[in-house]
């Protein structure tokens, strides 16, 4: 059932086995895992069906160095389905190398190993709708699958990995009708958390405090909670959640908020290839199933080992879209149109100075000098994207000079600097916003170095390529648009020791009997793979941990037939 | 052939009926007599279902009838209660009748033996639901009615459920629907049919007493996955995303002039086998509607053992790749 939490009586109390903050992947997978195994369990989702200014709003905070991070309410969405209303769509499991302790990157270690996680792995591609799980190009496409660069063996650089793409799927629209229909699932629209009170003792959670927007407050009571609101609200939850507790919840060795990662990204080159373009796949291809699917350029587990490199991977991409110097029709015309794209998507449109006439001039020149291409591109992407469900992934042109630069992607080292905190400053329902200082250190910056250096040797051995990057500007051009956007990861962390992890293998809170989190705020480490699917498997694993330690008391209940279908409640009131 | 069991099939040369009729005569137990309104061969008997002096000869002397007649409002509803009648009058004292999950009408959610029914889904739902009526009527009045609703019954050899799915697949108008595609495919093997049939026959009388039991496999997927495996294992491939406004033109549109060329063809007596299969509207409606169809019954009393979905999609689809025959 999805109804508004308008609808709940002023200073009600309501009773859930478990009780899910934020509705986003996370929290829409574990309540659908949990559903029809004699539970009941109410999903606290701030938002609506759709964008909502002043739900929005509420994720307002500072952040320490705008260079560094972009605003604390971009890139995430408050809303039911969360931040993959506009989600990209990639795809990629994490590698069973980021579960393990590595001596050469300190504070790394996961409590689980990627087999723990491996069995949740197809069902969180099947609700992604990313298809079969099989991320190796052989296994996904057959053996006869064009390679990245024919000719190119390497033990050192692995081309054969994939990431796959969701249509890209909101899941508040997608599982919408499947939570209405769930007569154990309660889904309150309009449900702000903002306090999470606990027993007599404070060793588990009594009762979550709800507020609307119009002012109705209400509480939950629960058998077990669970936070699922992103790697930075989750961490603002938690601190913000201080009657008992001044430091917080499970903040008693100052952990939460800490080790704030996102991803290190940037474009670097040119990689030249040498011989024919026709020999050089840097498209996407599409499997079976109809998923788009992209190779990557990837170290070899047994390489990091060796040269003691963190995760990354590396795509091959155009030039620098803002240099009206590649003479590309159709990048021009992005340019161009940046004005027109969401921010999120348009942040690597804006580097450096405001461009002059000049560049403008060139820009305009490179379009009309290029009008089959920029004509053909539009006609493929208004079709493949603008009009298709399962929509093209990103920009791809035609290769004519064999040139690309990299996009590089990569894991940071665990930094406890690395922060979010609480400010003084309340939002418009009371709670402390939040201050993001994200930061990076010099060893995320010296591993890409390095595995630009294994790549480029590589390149050079089996005389495919060549490899060129400045080193002198490797820094700044892997910066200059800051932390990757939406990957919030690591502010609750996983672990053995509660000295240095918020949370243990189970994702329950080390101090509190009850209190759980999903998403990625628990990840320890961010890998090269983007968080989304490995999220949702996490949670579909403690959907399993809960439905096991909660249904050996519940008293059985079969699901029952509801009646006809009534439309999904929107949040009319709310848009009013 | 005292001993055995005198069984009438009406619509025995139909999916389920013919299946029956050949499982039945291999068993030993049970003498099947194949009844249709098409011209039948051997050990078979041509009826008009609908016409009750028709039936009344064809049951004389028999033990059971099985109600495996499909077809329009009139076939169904008229039909049933012409064999009502026609059985009290001939004295033939059990009916199993197939019905079918339309009888619970459009609700959602899980859905068991003992729901109440709903004859709101069209005209193809209030037959069902009259039939079921007229069964009831016969067990008031001392006969044994055993009512089996199934989901989608498919296997291979299935036109409804696997052919024309196959065919759609390979014309990509249907692939991964999304949401449109994500109700549950409550697909139930005609092997395990003719299990609960079987079974049916043998329970112990009851008269005054309706049993009705639901069929549908407990592992059987979403319509979407179904599409996918279906297509994967056919070769169908790549699947393609389906919009849903694709899917409603396809119906909407496409259905009505498809569905008069169609009948054009039959009339002038051609085959219409190269013709596209239209796409009912009814149909697009059920790939979206979220009834799961639950059957503790079947498992209980009739003791069926499901196929799993994994064999019954193997057989279906080395059926198509053995080029399954049009409709």
């Amino acid at each position: 059932m999805i109804s508004h939490a308008d609808t709940i009586a002023m200073n009600a109390c309501l009773w859930a086995d478990v009780c899910i903050v934020g509705g986003g992947p996370a929290g829409i997978s574990l309540a659908l895992s949990l559903s029809g195994q004699g539970l009941k369990i109410v999903v606290l989702e701030s938002g609506g069906m759709r964008e909502h200014a002043q739900t929005q709003a509420l994720y307002a905070g500072e952040v320490a160095d705008e260079k560094l991070h972009s605003p604390a309410d971009k890139y995430r969405q408050r809303r039911l389905g969360g931040s993959t209303a506009t989600w990209g769509g990639r795809c990629v499991p994490f590698d069973p190398i980021d579960f393990e302790k590595r001596a050469w990157v300190p504070d790394s270690g996961w409590p689980i190993s990627y087999e723990d996680l491996l069995p949740f792995y197809p069902q969180a591609n099947a609700l992604s709708e990313a298809g079969r799980f099989a991320y190796d190009a052989d296994e996904a496409l057959g053996a006869d699958a064009p390679p990245m660069f024919r000719g190119f063996e390497s033990d050192v650089v692995r081309t054969d990995s994939l990431e796959r793409f969701s249509c890209p799927t909101n899941f508040g629209a997608r599982y919408a009708r499947r939570l209405q229909v769930a007569t154990d699932i309660h889904v309150l629209l309009g449900a702000n958390c903002t306090n999470i009170g606990l027993e007599t003792g404070a060793r588990a959670v009594d009762e979550l405090e709800v507020k609307t927007l119009t002012g109705r407050r209400f509480r939950v009571a629960v058998r077990a909670a669970v936070l699922a609101t992103g790697g930075l609200e989750t961490a603002r939850l938690l601190l913000a959640s201080r009657n008992t507790t001044p430091a917080g919840l499970g903040n008693e060795h100052d952990v939460v908020g800490r080790y704030y990662m996102c991803h290190i990204a940037g474009n670097v080159g040119p990689l030249a290839v040498r011989g024919s373009p026709a020999d050089v796949r840097h498209g996407y291809e599409i499997t079976p199933e109809g998923i788009y699917a992209r190779r990557r350029l990837g170290i070899a587990p047994e390489a990091q080992r060796e040269h003691g490199l963190t995760n990354a991977v590396a795509r091959l991409h155009f030039p620098r879209i803002t240099d009206p110097r590649h003479r590309n029709g159709v990048l021009s015309g992005l340019f161009l149109a940046r004005r027109f794209i969401s921010y999120e998507y348009a942040k690597r449109l804006n580097d450096g100075a405001p461009p002059s006439a000049a560049v403008y001039a060139r820009h305009l020149l490179n379009v009309v000098s290029d009008p089959i291409d920029t004509t053909a591109f539009l006609a493929r992407w208004l079709t493949r994207r603008t009009f298709a469900q399962r929509k093209f992934p990103s920009v791809i042109l035609r290769n004519r000079s064999n040139r690309f630069s990299l996009e590089m992607h990569a894991e940071q080292v665990p930094n406890a600097a690395s922060h979010v905190a609480l400010t003084d400053r309340p939002d418009a329902l009371g709670m402390p916003q939040l201050r993001v200082d994200w930061r990076y250190s010099p060893a995320d910056i010296e591993s890409v170095r390095r595995m630009l250096d294994l790549m480029a040797a590589e390149f050079e051995r089996s005389g495919v390529a060549r490899l060129d990057y400045d080193r002198d500007t490797l820094e700044d051009d892997l910066m200059r648009f800051g932390a990757y956007g939406g990957h919030h990861t690591g502010t609750a962390r996983m672990g053995n020791d509660p000295r240095s992890s918020v949370v243990d293998a189970d994702c329950r809170v080390h101090s509190l009997r009850n209190l759980y989190v999903a998403g990625s705020a628990v990840f320890p480490t961010s890998s090269q793979a983007n968080p989304t699917l490995t999220l949702v498997a996490l949670s579909l694993r403690l959907g399993q941990h809960l439905a096991r330690s909660l249904g050996r008391e519940a008293a059985p209940q079969t699901l029952r037939a509801v009646p006809a279908p009534a439309a999904v409640q929107d949040d009319e009131r709310m848009a009013a | 052939m005292s001993g055995t069991m005198r069984v009438l099939v009406l619509g025995g040369s139909g999916y389920i009926g013919s299946r029956l009729c050949d499982r039945l005569a291999a068993a030993g137990w049970a003498t099947p007599i194949r009844a249709s309104s098409r011209h039948v061969s051997g050990n078979g008997v041509r009826v008009d279902t609908t016409d009750m002096a028709s039936l009344v000869d064809a049951l004389h002397g028999v033990d059971a009838v099985v109600n495996c007649v499909a077809g329009n409002r009139r076939a169904i509803a008229e039909g049933a209660k012409a064999l009502v009648l026609a059985c009290i009058e001939a004295g033939c004292p059990r009916i199993v009748h197939l019905s079918s999950m339309s009888v619970y009408g459009p609700r959602e959610g899980a859905v068991r033996d003992d729901a109440a029914t709903d004859p709101s889904l069209g005209w193809y739902a209030r037959a069902k639901c009259e039939a079921e009526h007229c069964m009831t009527a016969f067990a008031r009045a001392g006969g044994t009615a055993v009512l089996l609703r199934p989901g989608c019954v498919w296997g291979p050899g299935s036109q409804l459920w696997v052919g024309r799915i196959a065919r759609y697949l390979n014309a990509h108008r249907l692939g991964d629907l999304g949401a449109a595609g994500d109700g549950w495919s409550n697909l139930v093997h005609v092997d395990n049919v003719c299990d609960a049939i079987e079974a049916a026959l043998q329970l112990p009388e009851s008269p005054g007493r309706v049993r009705a039991y639901n069929l549908a496999a407990p592992d059987s997927p979403r319509w979407n996955e179904y599409f996918v495996d279906l297509a994967l294992a056919i070769g169908a491939t790549p699947v393609r995303r389906i919009s849903q406004l694709q899917l409603r033109l396809d119906a909407w549109l496409g259905g009505p002039p498809l569905k008069i060329a169609q009948a054009a063809f039959a009339r002038l007596g051609r085959r219409a086998a190269r013709l596209p299969d239209p796409l009912p509207p009814n149909l697009v409606g059920l790939w979206e509607r979220h009834l799961r169809l639950e059957s503790p019954g079947a498992e209980r009393d009739l003791d069926v053992r499901w196929t799993p979905y994994g064999t019954g999609l193997a057989q279906s689809a080395q059926w198509v790749r053995e080029g399954a025959p049009h409709a």
